[in-house]
């Protein structure tokens, strides 16, 4: 009766009731977009690297090997010596190791040297290998493959061909040994894309004539003598590594970190992304709250149009006194509509968020490489909208309460 | 001269000097570490904990109540499924279970007994236990409850590092919150 009393009531006020829903749904909506797109984030974050098992390179901390490793962000302190790679690649515990070299760039992109089981061996995303899009993967000593946002922001295509810069900004480049671009790599949502990939051999041959920094007078050696040269590292600056079974990684890892020839540490990919996540975390964390506080003023705006409708509703409610209802029904009939608003308003934002996942998730993840998944609702977010509802009961309890109040004051007596 | 004899000397020494290696691990009293990789159905786990932690001393066990505190510990860390408890569902077993003190700093290798100065105590010591076990369903290997909080009133904290299929993972689990939450 109560219930049937309070639909009615609303179905009254239409426009009023109306825009306070919608204010509660898009802030819920915002809110729980916020959320996945956060989560999104994290695991877009966390799917960076994936697949393998350690990182190894000179010993430095786990957050720092990481980031220049994976996320080509600072530099390294030392190099990994080949003989090192050599000893870390024999043991019998290693499935697969993949040498990364790293230093030179092209452009605003970092120039990293490989070798194409690189392609075999990084995954993304639960495990998605690297694709190439366009063209194939490098064939010669002086071909490359470069990401998709490489290819975007300096409109290349295959058959193109760049020159490498020595180090990462500086004016001197290897324009003696131009590369050719064999291959566009898929779009990924990872530092790949940002990156200009050539062989290991490559990074040699470009400082073939090159000492201590600086290029050698004289004529430059053939691209074919070069070709023809040993071009094996003297070192790289780090390796992914795979293990054969996941029991043998925390051994590995303390074999090469214990390493007495070298001081190399091997850190877990997973492990110092979350602890990176912990640094950069903090300013999602701050975007939730605001995101909270947007749905708090929308409940507050509610608690005033309740609060301003009592004044309107003064006659309705001596109406209800003179038929008998009890001041407590008045209260439980003002809390029922607060909370039929805040229900409807938060599926109503459930719905606005699932309409913009679908219409937003090619775009999102072809610009940004963040996927967000379309799935049903978490326990999390059920738990969001039961807290509004809650919390839409709660903020209506005040005019509720002063309904109940006046409500047993007035009696039938208006006093306008 | 001289100068030049001695910056000679100096670099005819160094790559003596560079010879030695000097590496330690890192060592935080109350902070213990527990390393746990699954494949398949076997659960392959390493814990190291500080002596403080465990025994409550560092320095080698002298009187005859400190080796008995050390055996004892011994004894306690060999039984994994009573220190971290999983849920029955998983039926894990132990196959094998070792724990044993490491001392770590100073020099206890019998061979330079003769000619050093002093007898150098170990500066930091730490019980290792390597376990292995099998889980019948280790997908319900939902969580981990640490009674070593219960059995070690001196331990305060756990880093957890897991491998599973899915990656690796690092937990904190501590006195407060003494039970590890999986996903699977």
């Amino acid at each position: 009766m109560i219930f049937r009393l309070a639909i009615a009531s609303l179905l009254a006020r239409t426009l009023t009731v109306g825009m306070t829903v919608l204010a509660i749904a898009l802030s819920v909506a915002l809110f729980l977009g916020v959320e996945k797109v956060r989560n999104g984030a994290k695991s877009s974050f966390a799917d960076t690297i994936s697949g393998t098992d350690l990182i190894v390179g000179a010993r430095s901390g786990s957050v720092q090997l990481l980031l220049y490793s994976v996320f080509r962000i600072g530099s390294a302190t030392n190099n990994l010596s080949w003989e090192s790679y050599q000893d870390i690649a024999a043991r019998p515990d290693v499935e697969w190791i993949v040498p990364i070299s790293l230093g030179d760039s092209h452009r605003q992109f970092r120039v990293m040297g490989t070798t194409t089981a690189f392609f075999e061996h990084y995954k993304y995303r639960q495990g998605r290998s690297v694709k190439v899009s366009e063209g194939a993967l490098m064939d010669d000593v002086f071909d490359t493959v470069i990401g998709a946002d490489v290819a975007a922001a300096l409109v290349y295509s295959v058959d193109d061909s760049i020159v490498v810069a020595h180090g990462l900004a500086s004016f001197t480049e290897h324009k003696d040994q131009p590369f050719r671009v064999s291959g566009i790599l898929e779009k990924t949502g990872t530092p790949v894309d940002r990156t200009v990939i050539v062989s290991l051999e490559a990074i040699e041959a470009i400082h073939v004539d090159w000492q201590s920094g600086a290029q050698l007078p004289g004529k430059a050696t053939p691209l074919d003598v070069i070709r023809e040269m040993d071009l094996t590292p003297q070192a790289v600056t780090a390796a992914l590594v795979g293990v054969e079974s996941p029991l043998q990684t925390f051994a590995l890892q303390r074999a090469i970190n214990d390493y007495s020839e070298e001081p190399l540490l091997a850190i877990l990919p997973g492990v110092a992304l979350q602890e990176l996540w912990g640094i950069v975390g903090i300013a999602e964390t701050a975007l939730l709250a605001v995101s909270a506080m947007v749905v708090v003023t929308a409940l507050i705006g509610m608690m005033a149009t309740i609060f301003s409708s009592l004044n309107e509703r003064r006659r309705e409610m001596a109406i209800y006194r003179a038929m008998g209802a009890r001041p407590v029904t008045i209260l439980g009939m003002l809390v029922l509509e607060a909370v039929v608003m805040a229900a409807i308003g938060a599926l109503l934002g459930l719905a606005f968020l699932y309409i913009g996942l679908a219409i937003a998730q090619p775009i999102v993840d072809s610009t940004f490489g963040l996927w967000l998944p379309i799935e049903m609702p978490s326990m999390q977010e059920v738990w969001v909208i039961l807290a509004v509802v809650g919390a839409g009961a709660i903020v209506s309890l005040v005019p509720a309460l002063r309904a109940y109040r006046m409500s047993v004051a007035d009696g039938m007596m208006v006093k306008t | 001269m001289k100068q030049a004899l001695s910056l000679i000397a100096l670099f005819a020494a160094m790559p003596a000097l560079a010879n030695e290696t000097r590496q330690l691990d890192a060592h935080e009293h109350g902070v213990g570490e527990l390393n746990i990789a699954i494949e398949g159905t076997t659960v392959l786990m390493e814990f190291h904990a500080p002596g403080a932690d465990i025994v409550g001393f560092e320095y080698s066990a002298k009187s005859d109540s400190d080796r008995a505190a050390v055996e004892a510990a011994e004894v306690r860390l060999s039984a994994p499924l009573e220190l971290f408890v999983m849920p029955e569902a998983a039926t894990c077993t132990v196959k094998s279970a070792q724990a044993e003190l490491e001392g770590e700093g100073g020099h206890d290798d019998h061979a330079d007994e003769g000619h050093a100065e002093h007898q150098e105590e170990p500066t930091h010591t730490e019980f290792h236990a390597q376990y292995m076990l099998t889980c019948v369903a280790p997908d319900a290997l939902t969580e981990i409850s640490f009674v070593y909080f219960e059995a070690f009133p001196n331990a305060q904290e756990v880093e957890v590092q897991i491998i599973t299929a899915s990656g690796a993972k690092v937990f904190e689990v501590s006195r407060d919150a003494p039970t590890l939450a999986l996903e699977h």
